[in-house]
């Protein structure tokens, strides 16, 4: 599949693991994420929708947050 | 035994000639153990306890809190090894075992982290740590996470640090210490959380607690954070090093060097110089020597002789066999039942302490192998 052929997967689509309950409510609300500017350190929370940049310094280079969960590891 | 009944008694310089490894210019000769009956015809091996008692020994060269070097004199090297092997990898030790990650942005990644963890040293009451510890199981798939987590065999520790720019620091520093607040995280910044019954075993100056403070875990910059929370439980050496109640526990054979025709003059100086310092001394000739026909040291008077001082500092490098005016002069050996060992803690036990330990180990496991044999025999 070439690259502009490939379409992002949709509620309304018929792509496999689309359609859920939960990435329905996603799409609608346009769900915000947090981020963390890769230049200034800057955190700040995006849409889907808005386009990848820094609020502050205009960066491109975006950062998600570290799981709030917690991870066990064995000390080995 | 008597002569009559066909056995014969090697001699005193025979006994020592098969107790020394010979090591030679470019080869080690006669390294095998031959302290077992029916070696040497028509004598007598068998292993007595009687004479064991009377020519085993144990000396202490130096006996510190957490570094002691001995010699074990006059036993096998498979039981030396065994002491060995016992004091690395069956002597339980507490560490580190699980690392629960609640926040760590800091460089360092999660699993590196954990690692470096498990590997810091921790000490305790001994006492708490012996008696009221014991071991962790895995609980069995069926079972909760934490069933057969208890305060018996678990401890809890604490780690949380955010590193923050100092406000007060001068304009001009530029050392990352004095810039910012908790920059770098060491192992004493671990806070123990005593659980149940562990602050009657575990308080004061029993408190568990790295035997290292000033071990560094972490470097961190301004805004970034480590939050973790760590169980310890009890494990041996066989299982994961980090287990392992010594640094280094090893053992090496008592060096012997012969010289067989004198060393005099400045040969005896470059002789020495060949060896560790302190091995070999120089001495002046006596007249006595002198006089004695056939020594060697007829004429040579007031000059200097190299004589063998204490061997046991020797490294036994072989450098006195390079040189050609030695040719003949000097053999060098080791004492194949003469076990100097050097047994360094890693802060959980005493040093010698770990040595009484493995005596023990092994006399628990003879114990288990005796009914065993005991069982084999009754079947067959």
């Amino acid at each position: 599949m070439s690259r502009e052929a490939y379409q992002i997967p949709t509620s309304q689509g018929n792509a496999p693991g689309a359609g859920t309950t939960l990435s329905r409510t996603f799409d609608l609300e346009g769900a915000t994420m947090n981020y963390i500017c890769g230049d200034c350190g800057f955190k700040f929370a995006l849409r889907r929708s808005d386009t990848i940049r820094c609020k502050e310094c205009g960066c491109r280079i975006l950062y998600k947050e570290r799981t709030k969960r917690m991870v066990q590891f064995e000390a080995r | 035994m008597a002569p009559s009944s066909g056995r014969r008694a090697p001699s005193a310089a025979e006994l020592e000639e098969r107790n020394t490894i010979g090591i030679n210019k470019e080869t080690v000769t006669n390294t095998t153990s031959d302290a077992y009956p029916n070696n040497y015809a028509n004598e007598e091996h068998a292993w007595d306890k009687e004479d064991f008692r009377r020519t085993f020994k144990v000396q202490f060269h130096q006996n510190d809190q957490f570094e002691a070097q001995f010699s074990l004199i006059g036993v096998d090297a498979s039981i030396a090894n065994a002491f060995r092997r016992i004091m690395i990898a069956e002597i339980p030790s507490l560490s580190i075992e699980t690392v629960f990650v609640n926040n760590n942005t800091s460089v360092i990644q999660d699993e590196v982290l954990a690692h470096r963890l498990g590997l810091i040293p921790f000490t305790g009451g001994k006492k708490g740590l012996r008696d009221f510890m014991g071991f962790w199981r895995k609980p069995g798939p069926e079972e909760d996470a934490y069933a057969t987590t208890f305060d018996t065999n678990t401890v809890s520790l604490k780690l949380a640090a955010k590193c923050t720019r100092n406000k007060d620091a001068p304009k001009d520093s530029r050392d990352p210490k004095v810039l910012y607040d908790n920059a770098h995280i060491y192992a004493r910044d671990i806070v123990f959380e005593p659980l149940g019954g562990q602050a009657k075993w575990f308080s004061g100056e029993d408190t568990i607690r790295p035997v290292n403070p000033d071990i560094l875990i972490a470097k961190m910059r301004p805004g970034q954070e480590i939050d973790i929370e760590m169980h310890m439980h009890k494990g041996f050496g066989w299982d994961h090093a980090k287990y392992s109640p010594v640094a280094t526990a090893s053992y090496r054979l008592m060096p012997r060097i012969t010289i067989l025709r004198p060393i005099l003059g400045a040969d005896a100086e470059k002789f020495a110089s060949c060896f560790t310092p302190g091995v070999i001394g120089l001495e002046k000739v006596t007249r006595q020597e002198a006089k004695t026909k056939g020594s060697g040291y007829e004429g040579h008077e007031g000059e200097l002789k190299a004589v063998v001082k204490d061997p046991m500092r020797d490294t036994v490098s072989r450098e006195a066999l390079r040189h050609p005016e030695f040719e003949g002069k000097v053999k060098l050996g080791r004492r194949k039942d003469h076990f100097i060992f050097s047994i360094e803690s890693a802060g959980q036990w005493e040093s010698d302490e770990l040595f009484i330990e493995s005596v023990k180990t092994l006399k628990k496991k003879c114990g288990v192998l005796r009914s065993q044999v005991t069982n084999m025999v009754q079947t067959f």
